[in-house]
Parts: C-alpha cells; structure tokens; sequence
C-alpha cells in the first residue's frame, strides 16, 4: 500500500482511475475474488439480454412443451406446469433478479450513505436521532416489516400495468421496500468513518477557508468514504437479491415478470418438491446460490482491499 | 453490573419497542379506505347510520394524536391486538397464541444445534487454520450461508420424504391419525419436527461458523495466547481456558443481532413444511390480506428479538466487564 493510495485529500479523475485500476489488480491476485466476479459477468450478461440466449419469454400461450416434463430432447432443464421450458424461464428470471437487486441496492446504499454521512458529520441530537431509528431498523426483522408494507404500497399506488425503467409497479414497489428497509448496516459503516474522518486537518482547512457544511461533506468526506460505500455495495447487492428470493417466494412476487424466487414459489405451490420434480426448482436455486456465493466472495474480497481498519491490521 | 449501564440498556430495548408500536400505529392508518370501512369489510348493508357507529364505537371520531394514540398503546400494552379479519370473532391474540408453540419448539431447538455445532466446527477449523476440517468447513459453510432456508427445505424435502421415505413431507402431527399411547404421538411428532429442524440448524450453522472462526483467529493473534505458549501450556488448555472464553464474546452479540433475519428464514422453512407456527400464519395473513393478524406477528415477532438482544447485552456485560461502563 503506497501512500498515495492512502492519501486523504480530494483524488482527481487521473488517480482515482488509477486507484480503481489497483483495485482491479489486487481483486485478480485473489483467487476467490476471480471466481466471483467471473460467476457474476456470466449472470450479468443473461440478465442484460435474456432475449440473445434464449428468445422472448414464454407464456402459457406460447409455451410448446411438454407438462411438469424431466429434462429430454429439446428441453435440456425440463418444463413446468404450463408448458414452459426452463431454460427459458430461469434465463429470464436471471434479468428479473438482477434488476430488482441492483435497484434496490442503489436505493438502500442511497439511503445509508446520506444517513451515515450526515448524521456523522452534524453529531448532537440529529445523530443521536438518526441513530436511534438506524438502531431501531437494525433490530427489528425488517422482513416481516417488508411482508406488510408491501401490500399495503400497493394498494396505494394501484397495481395497474404501468411500467418502469422496464420494470412492472408491482416489482417496483418491492424494490422501494427493500430499500427502505435494509440501510441501517450501511449507515454504521459510514458513520463510523465520517466521524474519523471529520477530526482529520482537510476538514478544519475547508472550514477556515469558508467552506460549508453540505460543501465538505459532499467535497471532502463522500471521496473519502468511497472506498467503504463499494465494499459494501456488492455486499447490500447479495442481500437484496436473497430479500427479493424471500418475499417472491411467500408470494409477493409478480407472475408476469417471474424472478428465481417466484419460480421457487410456482415450483412450491404446485407441489414440486412432493413430486420429485427436482428439475423445477434445482436451476432457479443453483443460480441463486451461485450468485450470492460470488456477491459474498467478491465482497469480501473488496472489504480486505478497500476498508481502511482492515488494511491497517495487515 | 453498574446501574447505568442497566438503565440504559432498558431505556434503548423501551424506546424500540415503543417505536414498533408506533409503525404499527401509522400503518393501520395508512390503509387504503378508511378504517371504520375496513372494520366493516364484508358485512353487508352498510348504512350511514352503522359507519357512524362504528366510528364511534371505535373512537374514530377523536383526534388521531393524542388520543387514538394513547388508546391503541394502552390496548396494546394489554395484550389487545384487535381482530383477526378472517377468522372473525377471533382475537388477534388468540389466533397468534395457537401458533407461538410450534415456532418456538422449531426455532428454539434449532437455534441450540446451530449454536453447538457453529461453535465447535468454527472453533476448530480457527484452531486448525488451513487443515482439512477448514478448507472443507469453510467451503461448506459459505455455500450453507448464500443459501435460502427454504431451497435448503425444498431440497431436503426431496430427497428425504420424497425420495427416500425416511420422513413425512408435511405438517406437525400425522392428519386424522388417532394414536394408542402419548409415545406414539411424541415419536410421530419427532418424525414431523426432524427436516424442519435440520433445515433450521444447516441454514443457521454457516454463519455461526463463520463468525467464530475469524473470531479464533483473531484471538491467537493476541500476546496473552502468546504468552500462554511461552509458559509452555499445553495446546488444548490454550484453546479451552484461554482462547475460547474470549473468542465467544462477539458471537453472542453476532446471534443476537443475527436473530432479526433469522426470522425471515424462519417463516419461509415453516412455509416449505407446512408448519403451523407463527411464520405460516404470517403468510396465510399475507395472503387473506390479513391485516390485524400481520401486524400481531410483526409486534410479536419484533418484540421477541429486541427482548432477545437486551439479554444477549447483559450477558454480555457480566462476561466482559470493560463494556460496563
């Protein structure tokens, strides 16, 4: 580690290119770093162009198979109840997957890094406040929170045909839920490192000089914590994913746009399991399991290379 | 135990739970259509007269704060959660009471094994750093930890009742089944209880793994490990007198903590197995749109593990004496 890599102040574009770079190098002397991010660029490109491998997906109109049939000719994972062939559903349940994850990870490392920066920054009662609620999502098993806000979301905002970015309302609603409901971790992480890093002399320079509040929290202090907000994106993006699986699987999911979870649901409710129609469930659960096994590799990986405190017990 | 760590641990675990009365507030009346229509919901023939009522009768007609406030928080601090919008003229209360057992058997004993063989497996594979046991264990316990109780259930399933006929595939007790002595009900009980239970444990044993194991290893690191070695303590009195009893200090606080989405697994292996515990009633509610029973399972469930982590504090605080303060 140089003492560039380290260095405190605002990096330019050049060196902040080059950091990433590093970054790269680094997760590639990584064996479980390489798997990872090889298993992850497989799925992301299925979830980019399902339609490329797979055609357009099936319905129970054009679906041509035979029903609840094991793998044979031509239907190389089998077919569901309606006809559907596999391959096709699970390929297209991969973009479903992902899309929902990578929104409502945006969403939720939003939502924690302002909480964390700001409630670091400002210190006194607005982070003894922020904190409490930081706390108070923490604790309680958001999942059973999730479990009624989102029928209740939806009976708000109308579960029409409208669409977003691509994405149904219904599965939007499902993304803010995730979001709203999983930041808390990530607020901790980045109030602990604004509150280091607040003490530090850039900040008191800034200051005398006139800077601002918002003025160095977005210029001096959202640079420096860069860093831990990517380390813990692929690690939010592992656990949005399982939420999703989750909350599709108790039947929250939407039917028209099937994710892995709401594959799983289908293969439940028609009683795959029961039937030994392992073929059912088995391709939606390996590519979940793959895919959080290699957000969880690649996560930690990053944590090693990126957290500061990390680094320094090296 | 100093009194004001006491007190404070107490005043957070009050605040939060207080908290989770108040989301429960807010989101009963964040329903779509008022709430004397959802009080009404399906009875037929509702005049202006009856709406009037009902509002009256259910105190709608004071203003929302403070008063609805303080009525639903009294109710609820009584233990009156209201009625079950299916199962009508059940309490709330009532329909979680029928539930809460066979959730805390499942989970309760699940929890044990999970803990047991968390420990041990992470504790000796921290030990054993690089050996067979670790490569192995670590693998294994990473896939175990990427993966959703229920596919861990669903695949249970299969292969164990399905396929193998070792065990029944759903249920807690054999449908209809009359049984001649109280042994044969616990057997057909345990023969019900076993794949939940192993799905439980297996979902639950990675992670534990996981945490104790770094946490070992960290503990080597430090000089008191280094001089139990220069005195020439034996490995395994080491590893028992000196290096576990500190190593354990953050895993209870990682359990604790971790129970919040332990719940999300839970309700999900007792939808796999038809389990009739708090997490199937859960989704039934989902389903029936339920809204009354699903926030009874929210604030019991939500409860549970504040009440959960404010023990696993103060067990904390009489092991560890520097977080006393």
């Amino acid at each position: 580690m140089t003492a560039s890599e380290l260095s405190i102040v605002r990096p330019s574009g050049r060196t902040r290119g080059l950091r990433l770079l590093g970054v790269l190098r680094q997760l590639a002397r990584r064996p479980e770093g390489v798997v990872g991010v090889v298993i992850l660029a497989f799925f992301g490109s299925l979830a980019i162009a399902p339609e490329l491998f797979v055609g357009p997906l099936q319905t129970a109109v054009t679906a041509d198979g035979p029903r609840l049939s094991p793998p044979t000719d031509g239907f190389p994972l089998g077919t569901d109840e309606l006809r559907r062939n596999m391959v096709n559903l699970t390929v297209h349940g991969a973009r479903v997957s992902m899309a929902i994850g990578l929104l409502a990870t945006v969403i939720t490392v939003f939502i924690g890094a302002l909480i964390g920066i700001v409630s670091g920054f400002v210190g006194g009662r607005v982070d003894a406040f922020l904190m409490r609620i930081t706390d108070f999502f923490l604790v309680i098993p958001t999942f059973v929170l999730a479990l009624i806000l989102t029928p209740i979301i939806r009976e708000l905002v109308g579960s029409g045909s409208q669409q977003l970015f691509g994405i149904r309302m219904t599965l939007i609603v499902i993304v803010v839920v995730i979001g709203i409901t999983s930041w808390s971790s990530t607020a901790r992480i980045i109030r602990s490192q604004t509150l280091s890093l607040k003490e530090r002399a850039f900040v008191d320079r800034a200051r005398v000089i006139g800077a601002g509040s918002g003025h160095i929290m977005t210029n001096h202090i959202l640079p420096n914590v860069v860093n831990l907000i990517v380390a813990n994106t692929v690690l939010v993006f592992a656990g949005a994913v399982l939420t999703e699986t989750t909350l599709s699987f108790v039947g929250l999911g939407d039917p028209f746009q099937p994710s892995w979870g709401q594959i799983l649901e289908a293969a439940r409710s028609v009683g795959a399991p029961g039937l030994g129609a392992w073929w059912y469930f088995a391709p939606p659960g390996v590519c979940i399991v793959l895919v959080v096994f290699a957000f969880t590799l690649v996560g930690a990986a990053l944590d090693d290379i990126l957290n500061p405190r990390r680094r320094s017990r090296r | 135990m100093g009194s004001s760590f006491l007190a404070r641990r107490l005043a957070t675990a009050g605040i939060t739970i207080l908290l989770i009365v108040v989301v429960n507030f807010i989101l009963f009346r964040a329903m779509p259509g008022s709430p004397e229509r959802v009080i009404l919901r399906g009875t037929p023939n509702v005049t202006q007269e009856r709406l009037e009522a009902a509002r009256e009768r259910w105190g709608l007609n004071d203003p929302v704060f403070p008063d609805q406030f303080v009525a639903f928080l009294g109710a609820t601090a009584t233990g009156d959660l209201g009625f079950s919008f299916v199962a009508r003229g059940q309490t709330v209360s009532a329909v979680l009471a029928q539930r809460i057992w066979p959730t805390v058997i499942l989970f309760g004993l699940g929890e044990v094994v999970a803990i047991v063989l968390g420990l041990a497996l992470g504790a000796y594979s921290g030990w054993r750093r690089g050996g067979p046991v670790d490569y192995v264990g670590n693998g294994v316990s990473l896939v175990l930890y990427s993966t959703p109780y229920f596919l861990l259930g669903m695949v249970l399933l299969l292969v164990f009742a399905t396929g193998l006929g070792w065990f029944p595939t759903f249920g807690m007790l054999t449908a209809g089944a009359t049984y001649a002595s109280f042994t044969d009900r616990i057997v057909d009980f345990l023969a019900h209880l076993a794949l939940p239970l192993a799905t439980v444990s297996l979902g639950l044993v990675g992670q534990y793994a996981i945490v104790m194991r770094s946490s070992i290893i960290e503990t080597l690191s430090d000089d008191y490990i280094t001089t139990a070695r220069g005195m020439g303590l034996r490995d395994g009195r080491i590893l028992r007198h000196h290096a576990l009893p500190n190593a354990m200090l953050p895993t209870v606080t990682l359990i604790a903590i971790n129970l919040g989405y332990v719940v999300a697994g839970a309700i999900t292996v007792e939808v796999v197995f038809n389990w009739p515990g708090l997490g199937t009633l859960a989704v039934e509610a989902l389903t029936a749109r339920d809204y009354p029973v699903l926030q009874g399972v929210f604030l019991l469930l939500s409860v549970s593990v504040v009440l959960a982590n404010l023990l696993a504090d103060l067990v904390y605080g009489v092991l560890d004496p520097r977080v006393r303060t």
